[in-house]
């Protein structure tokens, strides 16, 4: 018998109502930081005791508040970000830290600053490219970070306490990697629409009670008897942000969802922060060098006086080989949030570059509402009717 | 025995009726209307009618289109692509690439031994849609049926840079104030349409000849755009709004047949034409 107070059902109540953690945590006192991209370090928030939390835009609710704040053409997923927050929908966060992980969350983090009242704001200026020089100017931005964060805190954010922090947060890491074997299974042992529920119940949660939550779902997955059905497809999911179980339900209608590159999946988790001396150093080239998000370019070519195509696929998307091998993967969903220009560019390459090593793609562009669910559904079945 | 393909398209539903021989008994079209599962079942009862079939006979049918799910008396749904590209391979079998337009969206496919391999669709905006030229057959005064021979007479095609729906009918607002002729106009729009769905379908390889279906391949006006734009033949079915229904009647027959090669039987729902609501569980 499933205890419905933790594991997977805990995560499905948490993802349903995700501020209700925050909200009593801060009713207990606890100062409660928000911020809308996976850019944001948030090791340096936990090791002050401040609680970190994700906001996500909601594809049920219209944009109306934002409108009056903000252009329209351009990323709903922000313009709907910065709509809840203007609605009062995230009234209970005391922060918000942005960063500059592409041109629309820059802006509109400034716009979201001067129209809605918080405590503290900071702005993270991230570099677009990976480069010795950019990294050196990344450390100079966490550098900044650090003293608005103890200006605010009224704290010193000691090595000792970063480095703990660090560590809680790389066994987080480290649990959602364990999460993502028990897909490579077939069937798998866990659903992506699951796992989407789990991913986003950790990010409404303080570190500590994740990881909590991560030891519990990993047990009840690893000992149940209902676990998803076997599918034609096992698809990988690519996707600037897919964070709504409605659409992660339409993938697996017919196929199983074994892997994402997505940020309301394994994007945050991927790789781990390196313990160095001085650990900002360590949290600079994670978050510049190791997060896989198109927003990041990563030349393979720097200093070299041609441009040698099949190496700079093998250096932006190599790592996706093993992942196909290693989970069996015979399709891929490139799931892009209309105008999203950084994965847009990205998405002829690493079509190609799928291509090239086996694996169909379909390249579906939606508007961050339910108004795209019935055309998603027309384009994945279609894609699913051609492979297999 | 009998099989049938009904497609729920977003403004047309279509149902086609073929026996084992796959020769086609009855091909009926409708108005799909608000609500989806009334109409499929009055169109299906038309289909029957006509080619004197009772219900109970028919062995399997697929449903398609964007109301495939609400067809209660359909054993599969099956996407409109796939039932495109097998009703375009049954009528020209060498024929790579399809392009469908039809109320809602366009849709272009590349075909290989009568399955679909790879397709692309329009965003979800009228632009380079069969409402688009609904809506400015309306803005002109004229019968949307009327369109594609007026547009033959045209010497000098106006043009028209916007594909919005909206945008478009103000720029054609303006070009009458302007005094263009009618006939000038509608050749500038299909050029300007027919080059949207020309850029949609270079996102895959185009093979020629290019077949065109849906209900805009009846206007004989759009069709030349499409040659011009496309720069190769364009075949047309004879009924180009049969296409779909008729690629499921012929998917449903395969089913069935390879399940009864294969000593399996198919599950079947049951066969009742009675209506049903969206709300009933």
């Amino acid at each position: 018998m499933t205890d419905k107070s933790q594991g997977l059902s805990k995560a499905q109540e948490i993802y349903l109502n995700r501020p209700q953690r925050a909200k009593e945590l801060k009713a207990a006192g606890k100062k409660i930081i928000g911020y809308p991209c996976a850019y944001v370090p948030l090791e340096m928030l936990t090791a002050l005791d401040l609680v970190p939390y994700r906001i996500y835009g909601s594809i049920k609710e219209p944009v109306t508040e934002a409108d009056r704040a903000l252009p329209t053409s351009f990323c709903p997923f922000i313009r709907s970000c910065l709509d809840r927050s203007l609605k009062g929908k995230d009234d209970f966060l005391d922060g918000l830290v942005t960063a500059h992980s592409c041109d629309p969350q820059h802006r509109t983090a400034h716009v979201w600053e001067s129209c809605v009242e918080y405590s503290y704001t900071h702005f993270i200026d991230m570099p677009g490219t990976v480069r010795a020089d950019s990294l050196e100017y990344f450390k100079g931005q966490l550098g900044d970070f650090k003293k608005t964060l103890e200006a605010f805190t009224g704290k010193k954010l000691s090595p000792d306490k970063v480095k703990a922090a660090i560590k809680s947060h790389n066994q987080q890491r480290a649990l959602v990697k364990e999460i993502y074997q028990l897909t490579r299974p077939i069937p798998p042992l866990v659903s992506g629409t699951e796992i989407l529920q789990v991913i986003k119940a950790l990010m409404s949660l303080p570190v500590t009670e994740g990881n909590e939550l991560l030891t519990q779902v990993i047990s009840e997955v690893k000992n149940r008897q209902d676990g998803p059905a076997k599918k034609p497809a096992r698809l990988l999911v690519w996707s600037s942000t897919s964070d709504d179980t409605d659409i992660m339900q339409i993938f697996e209608s017919g196929a199983n969802v074994v892997m994402d590159e997505s940020c309301g999946g394994f994007r945050p988790f991927r790789a781990e922060v390196k313990l160095t001396d001085d650990p900002i150093d360590g949290l600079a080239d994670y978050y510049l060098n190791e997060i896989t998000c198109a927003r990041t370019f990563r030349q393979a070519t720097i200093g070299e006086i041609k441009k040698d195509y099949a190496k700079d696929l093998q250096s932006r998307f190599g790592y996706f080989k093993g992942i196909v091998e290693d989970w069996k993967i015979n399709g891929a969903i490139l799931f892009l949030v209309r105008y999203c220009d950084p994965f847009a560019f990205e998405m002829p390459d690493l079509k190609d570059y799928l291509e090239r090593i086996g694996v169909p793609s379909i390249y579906i562009e939606y508007d961050y509402t339910i108004g795209a669910l019935a055309p998603i559904r027309t384009r994945v079945e279609a894609f699913l009717e051609t492979i297999s | 025995m009998y099989f049938a393909g009904v497609d729920i398209g977003s403004t047309m539903t279509k149902v086609v009726l073929m026996d084992t021989k796959g020769t086609i008994l009855s091909a009926i079209k409708g108005p799909t209307g608000p609500e989806h599962r009334q109409l499929a079942n009055e169109v299906m009862r038309m289909a029957l009618e006509q080619a004197k079939v009772p219900l109970e006979q028919v062995a399997c049918i697929v449903a398609t289109g964007y109301g495939r799910l609400n067809v209660p008396f359909a054993d599969r749904q099956i996407t409109e692509l796939s039932c495109h590209a097998r009703g375009v391979s049954s009528l020209f079998p060498d024929v790579r690439t399809a392009i469908d337009i039809g109320g809602q969206d366009a849709k272009c496919m590349k075909i290989n031994k009568g399955k679909l391999v790879d397709f692309v669709m329009n965003d979800k905006c009228a632009a380079g849609t069969g409402r688009f030229l609904e809506v400015i057959a309306a803005t002109l005064g004229i019968k949307l049926e009327d369109l594609g021979k007026l547009s033959l007479k045209s010497n000098k095609k106006a043009p028209i840079s916007n594909v919005c729906t909206i945008f478009a009918q103000q720029e054609i607002v303006t070009r009458l104030s302007e005094g263009e002729k009618a006939e000038d106009i509608i050749a500038g729009l299909h050029d300007a349409l027919a080059s949207r769905v020309t850029a949609l379908a270079h996102r895959l390889k185009i093979e020629p000849d290019v077949v065109l279906t849906g209900g805009v391949a009846k206007n004989s006006g759009m069709v030349k755009a499409m040659r011009e734009n496309l720069g190769c033949e364009v075949l047309v079915p004879p009924d180009p709004l049969i296409t779909g229904a008729m690629g499921a009647a012929i998917l449903a027959k395969e089913t069935y047949m390879k399940a009864t090669a294969e000593g399996e039987t198919l599950p079947t729902k049951p066969r009742r034409l009675e209506k049903a609501t969206f709300f009933q569980q």
